[in-house]
Order: structure tokens, then C-alpha cells, then sequence
């Protein structure tokens, strides 16, 4: 069934077609939020946060982008996870691994790259969220810059000063370890 | 100026500027290829495949009707006891309860009272040659905070149980 349709006859109750969704966008909602959160069960209660808003809120979905309207409710979910984060910081520890995929795997690489993630993992953490969030949104999530204004409710220009500002930062932080850039 | 030109959102003007720019500046040469490989890099982070399905479920149970009706009740018994407590503090810091008499109960305070009376004209207050009921403001403040300890607690420890359930709910 089409997007279109799914999203019509969700908006109706319909709630298999709803979960139809669900299950197209859970990957990319659950990674921009552990990505966002850096803890694997915060970024399971964004999601599921997230998802369950979204139901809730579905017939106020006017049309345009399902992904960035689905985005923009997913990086509330994380603002709020953040901040119940801040207030119990022991519990943000993260074991689930920042993978990058690669052409031509091999053991000595495997190695390497679980470094560099690890590294990426870091930057990204030390990224302030808004930041974090476009440049995630940019260059993990593969969102245009229209995209991006739509889920952070910016302007294009404070879209493009954090991804700029963001990716600067990183950039910095990764030069540090160049030896494990390919 | 970099990134938005690596993402090709500079105008054409904007764009021949940096390109001619970049001919002549070493430094900021190597700047982009060093923030293209940065990009490039994160390009190259894999989506993760959640725990488990985000589907909600269709017969989610509710929460007890039980459970919300007394949470809406300690909700709002904890916000009373709570405006009551600040009304007495607020009363007391106001010394509006000194003074306030009560003509029959004088008699019977007044001796009970007698040690207070220096306090109470501490306060401001206007004692009337120990004829004025003092009302018991310390105590009531006590009681008060306890009830809303009391109340505050329960209504945490039933919001706890609540948001258990409801992600029991969620969880499908």
C-alpha cells in the first residue's frame, strides 16, 4: 500500500496501517534517537515515545514530508529524554557500538573501524544537541537542508550556521585521531 | 562557508568566489578535504536495527480506571494540602493570624499561651493583655508539610506504577 494511503487510513484509527508505518520509519527513528541519546534504552523510550505521539497526533498531519513531520516528533521525544538524562547521568552509558559500513571487510579493519566509531561516538556526544541533531539529520540521515528546517521548525540559515558549526566541531575532534581515517 | 559548499548550496556567484578562492589558499584546500572526509565518514555510519518492534499494540491495556481515579484524587489532594501549606506560610510571614481573636477560647489559651506572649509581640503582633487566641500556626504548618510528604509520595509512587504500565501498553 502507498505512504499516502497508509497515513489516510491511520488518520481514520486504522491502527495496522498505522503500524505499517511504523515499521518502515522504526530503523531510522531508533537510530537518529540513539545516535541523538548516545544510550540504547533512552533511545528505545524516544522511539517508542516518539511512535506513540505520533499516533496520537497523526490527524493533525497536514501533508508534506511523513519523514521530516515523523523526525520532528521523534527529536522531541529525544529533547525530552535529554533532559530526564541530565538529571540521572550514571545511567548514560552506551554499549550498543557506532558501526560504519565498508566495502571490503576485513579482521585488521574490523578493528580499526570499531575504533573510529568509538571516536565518532565521542564527537558527537561533546556536539551541542542542536548541532547534534542537524548533522545527524544531514549526513547520517541523508535529509536536504528543507528537510531539516522542517524538523527543527529553523530557518534555512540556522540550519546551515549548525551543520557548518557542527561538522567543524567534528572535524576538529577527528583530526586528533587521522591515523585511523581510511 | 565550506560545509554549505561541499553540500552545493551556494549560489553560483558564491560558488566561483569559494572555487577561486580555493585555487590560491592552500590552508582552506586542505580544510575541505579534511571536512570531506569528515562528511564522508559519517555518511558511512550504519543505520542500527531497533531491539524490537515499535508497533503499538492493538488491545493495549489501559490503565486501571481504579488507578487513574485515585491518582487523579492524590493529584489533587497533594495540590490542595500544598496551596494550604503556602497560604499558612504565607499567612504566617504576613503575621496574619496574630491578633485574630477569639473572645470564648481566650480564657482557656490564655494561660497556655502565657509563655508565647513576648513571641507573638515580637512579631508585631497586638496582644491584648493575654486575651487573644493565638492560632497554633507552627503546628498547622507541621501537619500540613506532613500531609503533603504523605501525599506527594503516594501520588509519586502511583505516577511511577503508571508509566510502568503504560509502557507495558506501548511496548506491544
Amino acid at each position: 500500500m502507498e505512504e499516502d494511503e497508509l497515513i489516510q487510513r491511520a488518520k481514520e484509527g486504522d491502527l495496522d496501517c498505522f503500524n505499517q508505518l511504523v515499521e518502515r520509519y522504526q530503523r531510522e527513528v531508533y537510530s537518529l534517537s540513539l545516535r541523538m541519546l548516545g544510550n540504547a534504552s533512552a533511545a528505545e523510550d524516544a522511539t517508542q515515545d516518539a511512535f506513540f505521539s505520533a499516533f496520537r497526533g497523526i490527524g493533525k498531519f497536514r501533508g508534506g514530508s511523513f519523514r521530516a513531520w515523523l523526525f520532528r516528533i521523534a527529536a522531541n521525544a529525544c529533547r525530552d529524554q535529554l533532559r530526564s538524562l541530565r538529571r540521572r547521568p550514571t545511567t548514560s552509558i552506551d554499549s550498543v557500538p557506532l558501526e560504519l559500513e565498508s566495502d571490503q571487510p576485513s579482521p585488521e579493519d574490523f578493528a580499526m573501524r570499531r575504533e573510529l566509531g568509538e571516536e565518532i561516538k565521542r564527537a558527537l556526544a561533546a556536539l551541542p544537541p542542536d548541532q547534534r541533531l542537524a548533522v545527524i539529520l544531514r549526513d547520517i540521515e541523508g535529509l536536504d537542508y528543507e528537510e531539516i528546517s522542517q524538523v527543527t521548525g529553523s530557518s534555512l540559515g540556522t540550519v546551515k550556521s549548525r551543520i557548518n558549526r557542527g561538522r567543524a566541531r567534528l572535524r576538529h575532534h577527528l583530526e586528533r585521531h587521522r591515523e585511523l581515517f581510511p | 562557508m565550506l560545509s554549505p559548499y561541499i553540500d552545493g548550496q551556494l549560489g553560483p556567484s558564491d560558488r566561483e568566489g569559494m572555487e577561486g578562492h580555493l585555487e590560491g589558499c592552500q590552508a582552506c584546500r586542505r580544510e575541505l578535504e579534511s571536512l570531506r572526509a569528515t562528511v564522508n565518514l559519517l555518511h558511512r555510519v550504519a543505520m542500527v536495527s531497533p531491539p524490537r518492534s515499535f508497533a503499538i499494540a492493538k488491545a493495549a491495556p489501559k490503565p486501571l480506571p481504579a488507578a487513574v481515579w485515585s491518582f487523579g484524587v492524590l493529584r489533587v489532594a497533594t495540590a490542595i494540602a500544598a496551596l494550604l501549606l503556602v497560604f499558612v506560610f504565607a499567612g504566617d510571614a504576613t503575621h496574619l493570624f496574630e491578633g485574630g481573636l477569639i473572645e470564648e477560647r481566650a480564657a482557656q489559651q490564655g494561660t497556655l499561651m502565657d509563655g508565647e506572649d513576648g513571641e507573638v509581640s515580637d512579631k508585631g503582633g497586638t496582644p491584648a493583655g493575654g486575651e487573644e487566641y493565638v492560632w497554633p500556626v507552627s503546628e498547622l504548618e507541621l501537619a500540613l508539610l506532613g500531609v503533603v510528604v504523605v501525599l506527594g509520595g503516594a501520588t509519586a509512587v502511583l505516577w511511577q506504577i503508571r508509566r510502568r504500565g503504560g509502557e507495558r501498553a506501548l511496548g506491544g
